[in-house]
């Protein structure tokens, strides 16, 4: 969509945060008919979700809180929360914004950093406008040196995360920048981040995956009541947020027994693993879905990835409890990552997909290597054909996308009747 | 029972009518504007060439780019099947040709067969027009000559210069100051070619394809090429008798299975 000509005022930044014109609509799934005679309320809440965010982050500066912005799942919500901030992912899915990065980045970088530095140049985020503080990570080296231009102007804080996921050192300095995080909070908002805190943050935070878990796990019913893209439409960009929770729960109870249309016996079951998808940029799984596919499971830092794992609110050292956690999160990033790929066993065995497809945004190397380890577990362990999608965000190529889903789900439904 | 496959790619479009005893006719157009009524055309004048109504043709299978363009098909097959299918029926039987290389105007596509003749494993050029066909006629044209002669001098050229760019963009300014160096054109058009083959080499190494190739679409009619590929893979490559019409036929062979098995179109 083109957004040169729009006028900047509030509603249109908003629009644009949603990834939405009047052409588009906010849901990624549009093509997915309503429910047959069962409440869609829940699902229908998210349809709005960026308008929620927009509301909840307004009123909750007004009563004194502060947003704060993440762009990675390695990002401790809790310690946010903890310092009365309000963490909200900022993580650009909108290809209107890359013009604007590519004044100042590379063009063969990926999608989902220019996006999200595109946003920030143009100042049309407008929760990275409320944002006091921006905290990011060196996970991927084009992440990390895009940040130190955002530094430009904004206030922003870098975690050093250390990409040895099994050495005890690597975990001790990880714990050390939480520590040192948690300091930085408590000083820029004046306030004094306790145990207390910490473990009601830890409650709020475990509440939220728990719920957000048990939806992902519909999906391993022989009839999902749900799409992948439903589910990943219920994820919200601001954490903790009552309201969602409290939809969440309302679809754990009213969606078991929705039937979906066309069914699921007739679909393909796809694991989708690789790079996050955010809000914007659900292409690649829309297209998925309106081929015949059913997106049961999607092992990536938009789905499943960062929730499987709670946190010990009990636990004696809170700060170490955390860090374990996120350090834990099977990122590309990490040397080697072997916990990736034991997860997808694990998924496999539990989300019976029938095959398994990778995305991959453009010039995101560490994905992109890695993809011969997964495409090797997929094909010679475990018996599952293997389709590997490099894109970025433009929809030039969903035509040709298309055919290979296609053509992928025509040699799954082959093999299947002989 | 006659089928018509027709696949209607990024260049031109192709149509294929088969009957009991093989194929009746095909026949292939450059693609006007609007793919989708160069393909309607073209299939009119191929049932008025075989002599044949409309209604005689059991069913229609629609494949290629274009394959949702159109809407005179009963059917829709993906290029991916359609392709394994015409490379086994045009030119061994299965079972004997494993890989299937498939060059076109805007994709080159690998496609890896069981003993069945079954689509086992593809693979595709990703978001961009390196290595495909569209990407020799640009260089063609950069250098002033028609594709038939741009393939006719690449074949005469005897020395090796090594072109970097296989990035369509950046090959034709990689043409222009080889040009300003003095390198003669066919050296230059061998390099391009050269330069697709490698690309397409590492694309088959890359899916593990078991090695007895066929090579189909618009770009096997393209001798420099199928030279240059058989030299990168070290390989003979069999060239069907028509390798533009192989998506086509064998979309129309799906048709056939398709109604044979009594299914639904």
């Amino acid at each position: 969509m083109n957004k040169q000509g729009k006028k900047k005022n509030a509603s249109s930044a908003g629009a644009r945060a949603r990834g939405q014109s009047n052409q588009r609509p906010s849901s990624c799934c549009g093509k997915v008919r309503p429910a047959s005679g069962v409440d869609a309320g829940p699902l229908a809440w998210f349809n709005d979700m960026v308008d929620h965010c927009l509301d909840y982050a307004a009123a909750q500066k007004k009563q004194g809180k502060h947003i704060v912005g993440l762009t990675c799942e390695y990002t401790p919500r809790e310690l946010i929360l903890a310092a009365g901030g309000i963490p909200v992912c900022l993580c650009g899915g909108d290809e209107g914004m890359i013009p604007a990065a590519e004044e100042f980045l590379p063009s063969n970088l990926c999608p989902l950093i220019k996006s999200t530095f595109g946003y920030s140049v143009r100042k049309e985020n407008p929760f990275l406008e409320l944002a006091e503080l921006v905290i990011t990570e060196t996970t991927c080296d084009g992440k990390k040196k895009m940040y130190e231009l955002m530094a430009g102007n904004r206030r922003m804080y870098v975690l050093e995360l250390t990409q040895k996921p099994d050495d005890p050192d690597a975990l001790a300095h990880w714990i050390a920048e939480l520590r040192k995080l948690g300091g930085v909070l408590a000083e820029q908002f004046g306030v004094r981040i306790t145990a207390g805190k910490i473990r009601d943050a830890i409650a709020l935070m475990n509440r939220e995956r728990t719920l957000r878990r048990a939806l992902a796990e519909l999906m391993k019913a022989e009839a999902p009541p749900l799409t992948g893209c439903e589910l990943l439409n219920m994820k919200s960009i601001i954490a903790g947020i009552p309201a969602d929770l409290e939809q969440y729960a309302k679809a754990l109870r009213v969606l078991p027994g929705r039937k979906l249309d066309p069914p699921a016996s007739e679909r393909i079951r796809v694991l989708l693993t690789g790079v996050p998808m955010p809000h914007g940029a659900e292409r690649v799984i829309k297209i998925i879905e309106n081929n015949g596919g059913l997106v049961v499971c999607q092992e990536n830092c938009t789905g499943i990835k960062p929730i499987l794992e709670d946190v010990d609110a009990g636990a004696g050292d809170l700060m170490l409890a955390l860090a374990e956690k996120y350090f834990h999160l099977p990122c590309s990033v990490m040397t080697p990552n072997r916990r990736r790929l034991d997860l997808l066993r694990r998924l496999v065995a539990e989300y019976r997909p029938q095959c398994i497809v990778e995305v991959i945004w453009q010039a995101c190397l560490t994905y992109d290597v890695e993809s011969f380890f997964v495409r090797r577990l997929a094909e010679e362990e475990l018996g599952r054909p293997y389709l590997r999608i490099e894109t970025d965000y433009s929809p030039s190529d969903s035509a040709r996308i298309g055919m290979r889903i296609q053509a992928l789900f025509e040699t799954i439904k082959e093999h299947r009747t002989k | 029972m006659i089928t018509a496959g027709v696949d209607i790619g990024s260049t031109t479009s192709k149509v294929v009518l088969l009957n009991d005893d093989g194929i009746m006719a095909r026949e292939v157009i450059v693609n006007g504007a609007l793919p989708a009524d160069s393909a309607w055309d073209l299939f009119q004048n191929t049932l008025i060439n075989a002599g044949i109504q409309r209604k005689a043709v059991a069913a229609v299978a629609m494949t290629g780019y274009g394959r949702r363009l159109a809407n005179f098909g009963d059917m829709i097959i993906t290029e991916i099947k359609s392709c394994g299918l015409g490379a086994v029926a045009q030119t061994c039987p299965a079972g004997q040709i494993y890989t299937v290389i498939d060059v076109g105007g805007q994709d080159t596509k690998v496609i890896s067969l069981n003993d069945d003749g079954d689509v086992e494993d593809f693979a595709m050029n990703d978001k961009c027009a390196a290595g495909t066909g569209r990407f020799l006629e640009m260089l063609a044209h950069k250098l002033g000559l028609t594709y038939p002669a741009f393939v006719e001098v690449a074949l005469q050229s005897t020395a090796m210069i090594q072109m970097n760019s296989t990035c369509a963009v950046f090959a034709e300014s990689e043409v222009v100051s080889l040009l300003a160096r003095g390198i003669d054109k066919a050296d230059i058009a061998a390099a391009a070619h050269e330069a697709i083959a490698q690309r397409i080499g590492t694309m088959v190494r890359r899916i593990g394809s078991k090695e007895v190739f066929c090579f189909t679409g618009g770009g096997a009619i393209n001798r420099a090429l199928a030279k240059t590929l058989e030299e990168a893979l070290n390989k003979k490559v069999f060239i069907p008798p028509s390798p533009q019409t192989v998506v086509a036929q064998g979309a129309a062979i799906a048709a056939r299975q398709k109604l044979e098995q009594g299914e639904k179109t």
